[in-house]
């Protein structure tokens, strides 16, 4: 089993991974063409130290394509109000099949996402429309961190927050 | 393909867009943009502020990835775009940079919004992400219909008063806009003035602020509309302003004398300079308290009527040119009777203070300076915009000064006071003085 890089997953940043932020993922093709789409929520599993990401399905036809390629994923998480925003890359990214507290970890997101963005100005009916998806449309893409950076905006932004170990490959992934 | 109408939606900074761009390794990046304006169906341009991994990787490989959200509808688009170059001087150089500025100063974000220049893309396809959307909203008035409307009435204005008048009535009639102003160029003391304005508690007409300051004066400034769909009530003008004065001496005190009337609490703002021969004439303004109020498609039609109002402002300089002379031979009207009123004026501002009351200061000051003197002086009370462009005592710029402008605030100072001392219009580029109280005049440091 690969090790868990813990540094780069401390509680507190945990906590603000699977709150009600901004969600955004990338790829890209062989070409160098990049893939793009939003995520709704993210889950965390300490034992693995692996990320989780949910998608609408027929929105991440070309993200799950490019990032099942190659493994490469970028993840920007953003929180609208502070302007925090952290980078998560990885290299081992793979389709992963919706377990057990996977639905009920979007429902939270959709909830914690709309209160945010209400706060701020939004109708709560434009967030739930922007987060629409049913049940069964949803997929799931994990990945291990590799790189973590500090992306909120002004001129520190892309600055490495730590390094991370080699990435565990993980053994018998798809 | 995505309607234009949409895609200036989508841009205008109210969700921001999300770029995903590749390293030459192939590491993926993700990031959001600050800024995006449409430049044409095949162009758009994003605003370049940090050299960070964004562009590092489209200097590599030009391919980007955009994510847009139309902001009512919910609709998701993917623009996919090819960097081409980035620009650092030129119009829409100039318009990013404007409306950044006015976005930093309105989010706080002054000191870490800066731009270094403007990313042009090519698109090269669109496409429409499924899912759910919400209908579109029907606009509250149709842009087209309501410019037309309201461009109808600006060139049966006979004077500079009453086009200000139409162009404030049409927009709050056909426009539904309630909070509206103009302000114009002093290009010498690099300020802006009221002149005009509808639906607040003080017309706030005389009122001054810099050029380069805010919305309004950046607009000025970059001679390019800035429009803002999020206002922090914290930057608002009135506010901003008062706080100002409090921070300043006795000496600045005249310069919020008259208090600028913005809203308290704006949610939405567009200044659109008016445009003039060289430097812009001034700059119509309007406000709501609702945010995203106004559309791309209003400051479209806002833009049409503000080059209408500068052609019209300088088709009445031009007559001015070749306009009557003073009248000769108008009846000397007899001397008002009662207690005389103080006057002074003061050269170091050119202010004029009724009594104790301040009225005006600068061009507008001198101007009434020299009526009075000439009414003391030689019994005159019909004078004629020509002369006084060419009468030394004035003081104007330069010969393209809007005299015009001046003349609209000081009438409208008299009337908003109630003063003893009035104008009134004769015909065109001609007016007469009406003085209701004996006068004296008191030059108080005049060689000083």
């Amino acid at each position: 089993m690969p090790t868990a890089p813990s540094l780069l997953l401390d509680p507190e940043l945990t906590r603000f991974l699977t709150g009600g932020l901004s969600i955004n993922a990338g790829s890209a093709s062989a070409a160098g063409v990049p893939s793009l789409c939003r995520a709704f929520g993210c889950r965390v599993a300490p034992d693995a130290g692996r990320l989780k990401l949910f998608f609408a399905a027929p929105q991440a036809v070309d993200l799950v394509r490019d990032a099942t390629r190659s493994g490469a994923l970028a993840v920007v998480f953003s929180e609208p109000p502070t302007h925090r925003t952290i980078q998560i890359k990885g290299e081992d990214a793979r389709l992963e099949a919706l377990t057990d507290g996977d639905l009920a970890c979007v429902t939270a997101y959709r909830a914690a996402f709309a209160q945010c963005l209400v706060f701020l100005g939004f109708t709560e009916g434009m967030v739930r429309t922007l987060l629409d998806c049913p049940d069964e449309a949803l997929v799931g893409l994990s990945f291990t961190p590799s790189a973590l950076f500090n992306s909120t905006p002004g001129a520190q932004a892309g600055t490495p927050l730590t390094s991370a170990p080699p990435p565990p490959r993980a053994p018998g992934g798809p | 393909m995505i309607p234009v109408r949409a895609l200036r939606d989508c841009l205008d900074g109210v969700i921001p867009g999300v770029v995903s761009t590749c390293a030459a390794d192939g590491t993926p990046n993700v990031a959001y943009m600050s800024q995006g304006q449409y430049l044409d169906d095949g162009h758009l341009a994003l605003s370049y502020q940090f050299f960070n991994r964004t562009h590092q990787n489209l200097l590599a490989n030009p391919r980007v990835t955009l994510g847009l959200i139309h902001p009512k509808t919910a609709q998701q688009y993917r623009l996919h775009l090819v960097y081409e170059r980035t620009e650092t001087r030129g119009p829409v150089f100039e318009s990013m940079k404007a409306k950044l500025a006015g976005i930093a100063s309105h989010t706080g974000m002054s000191g870490v919004f800066r731009l270094l220049g403007s990313d042009i893309y090519r698109i090269e396809r669109v496409e429409v992400v499924p899912g759910s959307t919400l209908p579109a909203p029907s606009p509250l008035v149709d842009p087209l219909l309501a410019l037309r409307t309201c461009m109808a009435r600006l060139p049966t204005s006979p004077d500079a008063e009453s086009l200000l008048d139409a162009l404030l009535d049409g927009l709050q009639t056909h426009f539904a806009i309630e909070h509206a102003l103009v302000m114009m160029l002093d290009p010498r003391r690099d300020r802006l003035y009221t002149v005009a304005s509808r639906g607040y508690a003080t017309s706030g007409v005389g009122s001054e602020i810099h050029v380069g300051e805010g919305v309004i004066g950046v607009a000025a400034r970059e001679r390019t509309p800035i429009r803002i769909s999020h206002v922090t009530s914290e930057y608002a003008y009135g506010l901003a302003m008062r706080e100002g004065a409090e921070r300043q001496g006795m000496g600045d005190l005249l310069e919020t004398e008259i208090p600028f009337p913005g809203l308290v609490s704006p949610g939405s703002q567009l200044a659109v300079p008016i445009p003039g021969a060289h430097e812009p004439l001034g700059v119509l303004f309007v406000e709501s308290p609702t945010e995203m109020r106004f559309t791309h498609a209003e400051e479209d039609a806002l833009v049409a009527l503000a080059t209408q109002v500068g052609g019209l402002f300088r088709l009445f300089l031009a007559e001015l040119e070749l306009g009557d002379e003073a009248q000769p031979g108008v009846a000397r009207e007899p001397r008002p009777q009662g207690p005389p009123l103080r006057v002074r004026h003061y050269a170091a501002n050119d202010s004029v203070f009724l009594g104790d009351d301040y009225l005006i200061k600068g061009v507008a000051g001198n101007i009434l300076w020299t009526l009075l003197q000439d009414h003391q002086a030689l019994g005159r009370t019909h004078f004629s915009n020509r002369e006084l462009r060419a009468d030394p005592r004035v003081r104007l710029p330069d010969q393209s000064d809007n005299l015009e402008a001046r003349l609209v605030l000081l009438h409208r100072r008299l009337a908003e006071r109630e003063a003893c001392v009035r104008l009134e219009k004769t015909g065109r580029g001609r007016f007469r003085l009406l003085v209701a109280r004996p006068l004296e005049l008191e030059d108080m440091d005049t060689g000083a």
